[in-house]
């Protein structure tokens, strides 16, 4: 311990022992990924996954990075048995490497002072997007996200109105004659916001088992042949 | 395993030869704007968390403001906070060690002084950028993409004259604080660079980012700014009992085990990875248990004869003060780490809790404690530079708020999880119910701006002092 190039030496293969394992060996593990097709569901056809992000989804998610979004809400669901993610409905099946594999930056998040958006687009709609942007608590008694009234714009109402303008209660509307439109980092978010959903079924997180039943299914074939499903238990 | 059994007793940071030479020779510029950049941005990062606290009082305060809402400030904060202050100031007491340890003055000052304005510079610019939306999405790495190469530039040109410092040091062997000195120099640019190369310049493919990121943040804490603070502790507190540091065994055992198992992990359980990467995470942050015992009973035998002792001497107290954090954080991280605490505690505030007392509790305590005692030293003056009184209050402040803050934060972590694991409440519920003890942050974070500010002035009083006494001696000479 009293030479400088030993300890320098000692020093880089501690750091490439942690490198190599925490930095390459996932690379060459998951680096390779590519889309793939989903598991196939009742009468379901397999589909690509994960399907790109449209555009406006994208940069979408440049605004969820400038505002650090990510400091709130974590993206991703923990397995049926690690915590109560799937119990409180954020998403149908746990996260896996695969959902992210078109994402840049990938925004996990690490800490969850509001819910997990994994799946938000899948439990909500555009209106309710803008206005939990506008005043959180006009959805949520109690929330304690900031609004992001700089997302949108107070305009003069013209020959119409916009089809996007929110719909406020009284206390929140604008004056008379005026309304309340979302400015395009707000679609853009909104986008981004919508295209959230983790439900494509993989081989690593097949769908739940079907209850078991005796029923005849219902695409069965007409054949002689006694269904499978309806053959006495051999037991 | 006795004083007299280690490798080099002589060496000793109580011996008497080490005094009056190397560091206090070299042109002090460097260190100094090292040190009142760090302590600045400790300020600006304390003042962001006091607007970031704020926002659990009242959500729509500020909020009207792009560039002052929640998550930008806490952004900027983070970056404040570990950048601004962490870095610097890691460096600035590294650089000090390097050359009174070696006996030496420091190579390059001129180019020291350039790298921490250069540094500074970059910094400031990265934190605007961050709040005017730049921010890279990374927790602890916000800092945007032109700003990693300015960063690393101005790191390699301070970095280097510590090592050259290092390298023309007094031949003989080296004392533990050089080790850890050594290592966080090194130990930066290797991390910085593979995160900002997998992160920024060519992103990794999908959660690789993720892997990436999250590898990035433990070994900036654990190790970097561990081995920085580490570094200090090892060095004054044996200096300032004047009594030798019990083992160096035990010191080289903590080094490498530290290097080692530190920088594993920092991966949540259940998130979207292959289970053997958590896994080996899990391992490595539970042997950080050997580290953590080893440096507490090596620095426990060596005061323990002197327990009264530490409270005499400011940078005595600071220093085994944030020691005694360092522990309680490592354990915590340890504790909630195995899978059992995880499932609860993961994406709470535990683990705000925890980096909270790992950045304000150990490292910021340990780098006042060493600016206590380089600070004067630098400028030609003694201890008696300080205001007492400023210097008690300090402590006081910075101590109470760290532990307000700590004490909130884990409460409400630890009632989040409980909570949270039973599906039956709400989210809203336990957000609403938590929010209790995380609104008693905001008492914390006043107190150590508070403390901060009082450092400020005491270390702006240290600097008029050494200038009057420049003035007069120019006086004298003419």
């Amino acid at each position: 311990m009293n030479s400088g190039p030993l300890l320098f030496l000692g020093l880089f293969a501690t750091m490439a022992c942690s490198w190599t394992g925490f930095v390459l060996a996932p690379q060459l593990q998951l680096g390779g990924l590519t889309q793939t097709n989903t598991v196939v569901v009742g009468d379901a056809l397999s589909q690509t996954y994960p399907l790109a992000q449209p555009g406006e989804a994208h940069a979408g998610s440049e605004v969820y990075r400038a505002n650090a979004c990510a400091a709130c809400h974590t993206e991703m669901v923990r397995p049926l048995d690690l915590g109560s993610d799937i119990q409180r409905n954020w998403g149908v099946r746990r996260s896996l490497a695969e959902d992210y594999l078109l994402a840049i930056p990938v925004m996990l998040g690490s800490q969850r002072i509001g819910p997990d958006l994994a799946n938000f687009g899948r439990r909500t709609d555009t209106n309710g997007i803008y206005l939990r942007l506008y005043d959180p608590r006009l959805i949520t008694q109690g929330s304690v996200m900031p609004p992001y009234r700089f997302l949108f714009e107070t305009h003069k109402i013209g020959f119409f109105h916009s089809t996007d303008a929110l719909v406020l209660p009284d206390q929140d509307a604008p004056p008379p004659g005026f309304e309340i439109v979302p400015t395009p980092q707000a679609r853009a978010l909104a986008a981004y916001l919508l295209s959230l959903r983790q439900d494509g079924y993989l081989f690593e997180a097949p769908p739940p088992p079907l209850p078991r039943t005796n029923a005849v299914p219902t695409n069965a074939v007409a054949t002689n042949a006694v269904p499978a499903a309806a053959k006495p238990a051999a037991k | 395993m006795n004083v007299i059994a280690s490798p080099a007793p002589t060496i000793s940071p109580a011996s008497p030869q080490a005094q009056k030479v190397g560091a206090e020779a070299s042109c002090p510029v460097g260190m100094l704007t090292l040190f009142a950049g760090a302590l600045l941005w400790l300020l600006a990062a304390s003042l962001l968390g006091l607007r970031t606290s704020l926002n659990f009082h009242a959500p729509t305060f500020l909020a009207g403001h792009g560039y002052l809402s929640y998550g930008r400030v806490h952004a900027a904060q983070n970056a404040a906070l570990l950048y601004g202050f962490g870095v610097p100031s890691a460096l600035g007491v590294g650089l000090w060690l390097l050359c009174r340890l070696g006996r030496t003055t420091l190579a390059g000052p001129a180019i020291v002084f350039i790298g921490a304005i250069f540094w500074n510079t970059a910094v400031a610019l990265g934190v605007g950028a961050v709040l005017c939306g730049g921010g890279t999405g990374f927790d602890g790495f916000e800092l945007p993409a032109w700003c990693a190469p300015l960063l690393f530039v101005a790191y390699l040109m301070i970095g280097l004259c510590g090592l050259l410092t290092f390298h023309q040091r007094e031949a003989g062997p080296l004392y533990p604080s050089q080790w850890f000195v050594v290592g966080s120099f090194f130990w930066f640019p290797w991390i910085f660079s593979t995160a900002a190369l997998l992160l920024l310049c060519v992103p990794a493919r999908g959660v690789l980012q993720a892997t990436t990121a999250w590898w990035y943040v433990r070994n900036f804490d654990t190790v970097f700014l561990g081995f920085a603070g580490l570094a200090s502790a090892f060095y004054f507190i044996p200096k300032i009992l004047g009594r030798p540091l019990r083992s160096h065994y035990q010191a080289a055992l903590a080094f490498w085990t530290l290097a080692l198992f530190g920088s594993w992990g920092g991966m949540p359980d259940g998130a979207p990875l292959p289970s053997w990467i958590i896994s080996l995470g899990v391992v490595g942050t539970v042997l950080t248990a050997v580290p953590i015992l080893t440096v507490a009973t090596n620095f426990y035998q060596t005061v323990r004869a002197d327990l009264n002792a530490l409270d005499a001497d400011p940078t005595l107290r600071f220093t085994y003060v944030g020691l005694m954090f360092w522990i309680i954080a490592g354990a915590q991280q340890i504790v909630g780490a195995l899978p059992r605490v995880s499932v609860v505690t993961d994406f709470t505030w535990f683990g705000a809790a925890q980096e909270e007392l790992f950045h304000y509790g150990f490292f910021a305590l340990t780098v006042f404690g060493a600016l206590y005692y380089i600070v004067p030293r630098l400028l030609g003056l003694d201890q008696g530079a300080w205001c007492p009184k400023l210097l008690k209050w300090h402590f006081r402040l910075t101590f109470l708020g760290v532990l307000f803050s700590y004490i909130s934060l884990l409460v409400a972590g630890i009632g989040q999880g409980i909570l949270l694991a039973n599906s039956g409440n709400s989210f809203v519920d336990v957000m609403r119910r938590t929010m209790f003890p995380v609104r008693f942050n905001l008492t914390g974070d006043l107190l150590v701006v508070l403390g901060t500010i009082l450092f400020l002035l005491n270390f702006a009083g240290v600097l008029v002092a050494a200038y009057r006494r420049c003035c007069a001696e120019r006086k004298g000479c003419a």
